[in-house]
This record gives C-alpha cells, sequence and structure tokens, in this order.
C-alpha cells in the first residue's frame, strides 16, 4: 500500500514539474518538453500491446500516422477545432483497430511483428494517395499557436493515458492480459477470453498512438507520409520500453524521458548517426538486460509489483464453505463421451471411447504410454476437435463451445506437463481462475483465498510459482482449476513427481470437490496414486477402452496386465 | 496480348531467381537458429551497395562481385551470430522475442551505417544492356545472367546440406540442437555457420539485384519483408516451397507491377504477406518443413 502511494506521489512531482516548464519556460524548452512527452505517450501505446499482451508489434507507427492523418483530415476537410481532432483520430483508430485486430492477433511472434510493420507499410501508401493531405509530398495543417500549449495540453493527455494503463493493470482486464501472455493456453483453461482481452488491448494501443499522432500533427503544423511513419519512431517507443522494462506501467515512463533526452542529444550532436546509436542500444538491452531498469531494480528486490487484489483475505473472515452434497451416483451423469474418436492424420489416437462420469464420483483413467489419455482430455475440454461421436455435459452437446467458455460452464482441466504463468504469484495464478466465474472482485478473493487455504499455499500466496517444489506447483494448478468451481474436473497425472505428503494434500482436496458434488476423471500412470478415492477405472490401451470396473478387479483383468506387460508376462 | 502474357510469364519466371536466393538465406537461418533475422534485407542492400562501390572504383561488374559481397557479410554474419545472438541463449522462454528486438536493432545500425557510407539516394550499376530476342519476346540480359547465377547459388547451397557431412551436420542442428550435440557436434560453431553462410547469401543477392533494379540505404526492411513473405509462403524452413513460393512471388510482382504500377507492386506484397500469414500459416504446401 505504501508503495502504491509513493508511485502516485512520485508521478504527480513529475507532472507539476512537467507542467511549470510547460507553462513557464521557453518555447525551446516546451518544444522539446513535448517531444518527450509525445514519445511517452507513443511507448506506453507499445507496451500495452506488446509489453502486457506480448504482442510484439513492429508497425505501431502505422496508427501514429493514421492518427496524425485522421486529426489532419478533420482539420481541413471538417474544420473542427484541434481537441475535436485528436477525438475523432483516437476514436476512429480504436474502430479500425477492432476488425485489424482479429485478423492481425491470430498471428503471433514474429509474424505478428512482420505483420504489424506491413501493416504500416499499406497504410503509409494509402496515405501517399490521399489528395486532401497532398499526396506523397504532404501539406501545412494549421496547428498550435504556442509550443506551451502544446506542451501542457500533450502532458495532460499523457498523464490521463498513464493512468488508464495503471488501472488496467490493477484490473481484472490485466490479470487476464498477464495470463494470456505467459501461457495462452492455460489462460483460456482458466476461464479467460483471451481473444476479448487481446483485441481490447489493441485498442486501446492504437488510441493511444494515434492521438500521439494527432498531437504531433497539431503541433509541428505539417503533415508528409514519410515523417508521419518514419520508421525511426518505431525504433524509439520500441527502445524506450525496453529500456525502462516491457509489461510494467513505469517501465515505458522512465524510458520514455531517458531515450527522448538522448535523442535530443543525438539531434544536435549526431543527427546523422543517431539510428546506430538507437540501434546498438536496443541491441545491447535485448541481450544483456532484457527487462529494462524496472527489471534490474526488481531483480534487486528494490521495488515489487504489488499482486493484484491482494493481499488474501484473513483467515477467520473466509469460512470454509463446504456445502455437503449427498453422494449421487446413481443419477444422470453428468459428463458423457459417445463412441468418441479423434485421429491426427492416419494415426486412430481416441476409438469410440463411451464415458460417463456422475456428479460426486471420480472415475480413473489408466493405460500405458500413447494408450491416447491425454488425447481424450483434450477432446472432453474442446482443445481438439473430434473426427467422430461426440461429448454430452448435462445431455447438451458441447461441440463448438469455445474452451474458455467450456472452463467457466464447468468443464476444468489440468495439464500433462505443468503449464503455470511464469510472471504471476500464487495468489494471481489461482485469482485468474477465480475471477472468471465469480460475479464481483470481493467474490473471487474470498473464493481464492479459501482455495489456497485449501491446499495449503495460502503462507505462500506472495511468491512466484517457479520457488515452489515441483509438487506443490502441481497442487497449484489443481487449485487454479478447483478455482472455476468445476463440475467436472479432468486431472492429467496431477499426482506424477509428488511426495506422499503433497499426495495426502491433492487428496484432501479432492475428496471436498467430491463431496461437493464435483465429478473428477482422472489420468494416472500409477493407479496407487489414486485408487483410494477413484470409485470406477476405465483402462485404455491404443486408444480404446480395454476394461472397467472397480479398480481391485480391473488390475486383475488379464488384459489389462497384457496392455501393460506384455503378452508373455504371466500374472 | 499473348505476347505481352508471356513476355511477362516469362520475365516473372527468371525474377523468381533473384527472390529465390533473397530469402534461400533467411529460410536456412530460421531453419537452425528458429529465430528471424530482421536485418537480413539491410544486408542486402549492404551487399549491393558494396557491389556498386567495386563497380565504380575498379569497374568490377556484379557478376565477379558478387562473391566478395558475399564474402564480406559471411564475416559480418559471424560475428553477429558470436557476439549477439549466442548471447541470447537460445532456448530460452524470451528468446524468441529477444531475438527479435535485437535484430531489430541491428537492423537500424546496418542501414544507418549504409546511409553514412552511401548517402539515401537510390543507385544502380549498369550492367548488360542488351536483351537476347526470342521470337517477340525480349529478355534483359542482365536479369538472365543475375537470376542464372542466383539459381545456381541455391542449387549448390542446396546440394551442400543435403550431400555433404558438414551440410548434413547443419541440418542435424536445424532437427534438433540437443540431439545434434548429444552426436558430439559442436553446435554453437554450426550455427555461426549456418547464420554466416545466410547472411552471405543476403550479400550476393544483393549484389545481383542491384544490377536489376536500383534501390536506396532505407529499401532494407522492404526486402525483409519481401523475404520473409517467401519463406512464410513456402512454409518455413521448407525449401521446395520456398522455390515455389519464389516464382509464384516473381510472376505476381512483374504483373502487378505492369498492370497496377510499382506503388500498388509493393503494396501487395504486403497484402500477400498478411493473407498467406491469415489464411495458410503453415505455408503454401501445407506442412512445416525442414531444413
Amino acid at each position: 500500500m505504501k508503495q502504491r502511494y509513493g508511485e502516485g506521489l512520485v508521478f504527480a512531482a513529475v507532472l507539476l514539474v512537467g507542467l511549470a516548464i510547460a507553462g513557464f519556460g521557453t518555447g525551446y524548452q516546451a518544444q522539446t518538453l513535448f517531444q518527450m512527452v509525445m514519445m511517452v505517450l507513443l511507448a506506453v501505446g507499445w507496451n500495452v500491446i506488446s509489453g502486457f499482451t506480448g504482442y510484439v508489434s513492429f508497425g505501431q507507427v502505422a496508427f501514429f500516422g493514421f492518427g496524425a492523418f485522421a486529426a489532419a483530415v478533420a482539420i481541413l476537410n471538417l474544420d473542427v477545432p484541434w481537441y475535436v481532432a485528436m477525438g475523432i483520430a483516437g476514436a476512429a483508430a480504436a474502430l479500425v483497430a477492432l476488425p485489424l485486430g482479429l485478423i492481425m492477433l491470430r498471428l503471433s511472434g514474429i509474424f505478428f511483428a512482420l505483420g504489424m510493420f506491413g501493416l504500416a507499410r499499406i497504410f503509409q501508401l494509402t496515405a501517399s494517395s490521399i489528395d486532401i493531405t497532398g499526396g506523397p509530398m504532404g501539406t501545412t495543417v494549421p496547428g498550435a499557436e504556442s509550443p506551451n500549449l502544446t506542451a501542457i495540453v500533450a502532458i495532460g493527455i499523457t498523464a490521463v493515458a498513464v493512468a488508464i494503463t495503471y488501472a488496467v493493470s490493477r484490473s481484472r482486464l490485466g490479470l487476464t492480459l498477464m495470463a494470456t501472455r505467459d501461457d495462452p493456453v492455460a489462460a483460456q483453461a482458466a476461464g479467460v477470453d483471451i481473444w476479448k482481452a487481446k483485441v481490447i488491448a489493441f485498442c486501446i494501443s492504437a488510441a493511444f498512438a494515434a492521438v500521439a499522432g494527432a498531437l504531433y500533427v497539431w503541433n509541428v503544423g505539417y503533415l508528409d507520409p514519410s515523417s508521419a511513419f518514419a520508421g525511426t519512431i518505431e525504433l524509439q517507443s520500441v527502445l524506450m520500453v525496453l529500456a525502462g522494462g516491457i509489461g510494467t506501467v513505469w517501465g515505458p515512463v522512465i524510458g520514455g524521458v531517458l531515450v527522448s533526452l538522448l535523442s535530443t542529444f543525438l539531434w544536435a550532436s549526431f543527427p546523422m548517426e543517431q539510428q546506430i546509436v538507437l540501434g546498438v542500444l536496443t541491441m545491447a538491452i535485448a541481450v544483456f538486460a532484457p527487462t529494462g531498469l524496472m527489471g534490474a531494480l526488481r531483480q534487486r528486490g528494490w521495488i515489487r509489483r504489488a499482486p493484484i487484489w491482494g493481499p488474501p483475505l484473513a483467515a477467520s473472515a473466509s469460512p470454509v464453505t463446504t456445502t455437503a452434497v449427498p453422494r449421487d451416483a446413481g443419477g444422470a451423469p453428468v459428463l458423457t463421451c459417445r463412441k468418441l474418436s479423434v485421429r491426427f492424420g492416419g494415426v486412430k489416437a481416441v476409438t469410440e471411447v463411451d464415458l460417463d462420469v456422475r456428479a460426486g464420483e471420480m472415475l480413473a483413467i489408466i493405460g500405458p504410454n500413447g494408450a491416447g489419455k491425454s488425447s481424450l482430455f483434450n477432446l472432453m475440454s474442446n482443445f481438439h476437435r473430434p473426427t467422430g461421436g461426440q461429448v454430452l455435459l448435462d445431455g447438451q452437446p458441447i461441440l463448438g463451445i469455445a474452451p474458455f467458455r467450456l472452463a467457466r460452464c464447468g468443464i476444468a482441466r489440468t495439464f500433462q506437463t505443468s503449464r503455470l504463468f511464469r510472471s504471476m504469484s500464487v495468489w494471481e495464478t489461482v485469482l485468474v481462475a477465480a475471477a472468471s466465474v465469480a460475479p464481483d472482485r470481493h467474490e473471487a478473493v474470498r473464493a481464492t483465498t479459501e482455495i489456497l487455504d485449501r491446499i495449503g499455499l495460502l503462507d505462500r500466496w506472495d511468491d512466484p510459482p517457479d520457488l515452489l517444489p515441483p509438487g506443490r506447483q502441481r497442487l497449484l494448478e489443481i487449485g487454479r482449476a478447483l478455482a472455476l468451481k468445476p463440475r467436472v474436473l479432468l486431472l492429467d497425472e496431477a499426482m506424477a513427481g509428488m511426495t506422499l505428503q503433497e499426495i495426502e494434500r491433492v487428496h484432501d482436496a479432492l475428496r471436498a470437490a467430491i463431496a461437493r458434488g464435483t465429478a473428477v476423471v482422472a489420468i494416472e500412470h500409477v493407479l496407487p496414486a489414486i485408487a483410494p478415492l477413484a470409485a470406477r477405472v476405465q483402462v485404455l490401451d491404443f486408444g480404446r477402452t480395454i476394461a472397467e470396473g472397480i479398480p481391485r478387479e480391473v488390475l486383475r483383468d488379464p488384459i489389462v496386465v497384457e496392455a501393460y506387460m506384455g503378452a508373455e508376462y504371466d500374472a | 496480348m499473348l505476347t505481352t502474357v508471356a513476355t511477362l510469364v516469362i520475365l516473372g519466371l527468371i525474377w523468381g531467381g533473384v527472390y529465390l536466393l533473397m530469402a534461400e538465406g533467411l529460410n536456412l537461418i530460421y531453419g537452425v537458429m528458429k529465430v528471424v533475422n530482421l536485418a537480413h534485407g539491410d544486408f542486402i542492400v549492404f551487399g549491393g551497395l558494396l557491389a556498386l562501390t567495386l563497380f565504380e572504383t575498379f569497374g568490377v561488374s556484379p557478376a565477379v562481385s558478387f562473391p566478395i559481397a558475399g564474402l564480406l557479410i559471411f564475416a559480418f554474419g559471424a560475428l553477429v551470430q558470436f557476439g549477439v545472438i549466442e548471447r541470447i541463449g537460445l532456448g530460452r522462454p524470451d528468446a524468441e522475442l529477444r531475438t527479435l528486438l535485437a535484430t531489430f536493432g541491428l537492423s537500424y545500425v546496418v542501414a544507418n551505417t549504409s546511409f553514412l557510407l552511401w548517402g539515401s539516394q537510390f543507385q544502380s550499376i549498369p550492367f548488360l544492356q542488351g536483351s537476347i530476342q526470342l521470337g517477340t519476346i525480349a529478355i534483359p540480359e542482365a536479369l538472365l545472367m543475375c537470376s542464372a547465377i542466383a539459381f545456381a547459388i541455391a542449387i549448390v547451397v542446396h546440394i551442400w546440406l543435403t550431400h555433404t557431412m558438414l551440410g548434413k551436420s547443419v541440418r542435424a542442428v536445424a532437427q534438433s540442437g540437443l540431439g545434434a550435440a548429444s552426436c558430439g557436434l559442436d553446435i554453437v560453431w554450426l550455427r555461426i555457420l549456418a547464420f554466416a553462410l545466410g547472411s552471405a547469401m543476403a550479400g550476393s543477392a544483393g549484389a545481383l539485384l542491384i544490377a536489376l533494379i536500383p534501390f536506396q540505404t532505407a529499401s532494407g526492411s522492404e526486402l525483409t519483408v519481401q523475404a520473409f513473405t517467401l519463406i512464410a509462403l513456402g512454409g518455413l524452413g521448407n525449401y521446395g516451397g520456398a522455390f515455389l513460393a519464389a516464382e509464384l512471388l516473381g510472376l505476381v510482382e512483374v504483373f502487378t507491377q505492369y498492370l497496377y504500377g510499382s506503388n500498388a507492386a509493393s503494396a501487395l506484397i504486403y497484402l500477400v504477406f498478411i493473407g498467406v500469414l491469415v489464411c495458410r500459416p503453415r505455408g503454401l504446401l501445407g506442412r512445416v518443413g525442414r531444413v
């Protein structure tokens, strides 16, 4: 709490100094300040998509140029005052970014980065063919009367942008963006609508860049395509964010100020060699200090990111609510698979598997390596599409329901190999799932506290997951799945690599879940790990069910023994 | 009409050779390292302008100077791999992002250096000005010559990769670095070799390209996207696919340029690029290739 006040105070002080220079400084000072603040705004925008969301873009200048041209067209054509033109530029960019985001965000990594670069070039070529802005040669646009005014406006807008980023980073959206960046698949399994999160971030980022572009054209009073879409702008915004710390709120602001100062100095002394210096700096930071200044400070433990919506409630405030639902083993199955099949190319991974699981019971699925167990889970959670048969939840086919929605509707899963969110704390890992089903913040915090208490990780709530021993990490993944309040819980070799004590923990948590009516389907290699809880066991081999029944009998079945040991082995 | 179409088809197919060489170097680097060198286009430009200087000072034609340009960029590429990319530590979760950002910075460094050495104007080498008549179809000699050299280099490199011990070692690293290392291969050295060779191909391609079309120091990023479009179209790391894509792009480019002008042709590259990535993220041949 103290640190968050500190952040705000420092920022307010900087703002005041900036406003004082902007208001009372000379024209040159105000102009230099304007340049700096405009670039900070651009950096803040780039950070929203590339830092928070992890989609590194080399075409953010597309929206900068777009905003500049939109504002110029609005001023020249509609004869609106500058502040309306800025509003139009920002809104138009967000609007254009919506369909573009739906297309571009299907790409990832290098594809997205270069795709955005291409988009910037397409925008530039299009802008060159607009007559009202003078085609490729450019045009003059009625600009601001005094540099002091532009500096004050730029500071005001950038302060709002920083405040918005701060609010986003502390919100449900910020939480889902982090999860999406760290592991999109696990994020969906935790009930996160990654598309919504990504596209919103893309639109915010585009709007910030466009407003920066509008500020730019208003300030210089001149506009031409090659300066509005200049690569140096792109390089500078990337470097500013990298230097300050990518994915942080304050990184782009600090980096922006530093790099702008450097850039002003370079313009004055080495105008020709500017890009070499900035380029070498970018390389050096990418190689030696990829987390930037903020990362370096965090590593030394001088600052840290305050946990979102933390800390947990005091233990007394969250009574463990175990509303025992009577076992209902005779009722209708919650989850059913009918002749479920999938093939990958020529490989039949799962062939006509039938499966039923009822509320309040555990079904164990065992089978040798490559028996199709994990494929079956991917089908049941809609991460794969079956080539035959269907999966029913409460008698309704789940085909076509997005995995994140399915997770919210009650099918939660864990993964065979640990998929935790690298940059989130234990608390946030569970919170992200709890928040996707909870009606409000209070309920999400309460549910997360309760889950962490139940799996025995409450005392380590603020640790990063990779500080936990492997068994505890698996436990955390189970906690994340339980936070969805699932009706069906799919556990994929959840207990592999656990100590006996940890297995006890899992058993306790599962018993509680089963008692409350959750249906559990657990894949295990080793039956004893779950035998005490499993009411029934189903054995898969080569994608087919070869046996099912109560654990004790199935294990003696010669077919099962043969599947595991080979035909010669005589039990 | 028919003659025009025939001319355009032939020109397009010949252009494909130059495109292939431009893309093949990037393909090799991607295949082995799973990283994209964003300075690739700037290497091409640098190689081209180097050939220009050789032409202006010693009167050496690009057909002779391309190995020199290639060799120089080879050394530079080795330095980049050793000094920058190896330092990032491939295989770590943030390696792709960091390599992208590092080579993004590198691209500006190389472009700015070219600018300091050669200025910003469009430049070209006058080379074999005549043309060969094929019935009514005229094919510029320079294009034919450069394309033939480009094809030859691409084929030689391909044979080297598939038929020599060293080439096979490079491919082994491409398929599994860990596997290659456990077979006793010096994978750091092989990665440096692969990056240097890929860079050298870019340099040679530049020396040939500048004899065909004028370009400026700022053309680098455009060429990077063009080269990347090709290998994305062909399926990253897939050689047959890259060849097909190069021919296709040559045709598309020549036709668009003829019908709609050069502005449309350069916009089209980006549209094709985004279109391919969105619709066929695995490339034309529909499978993830190998080196």
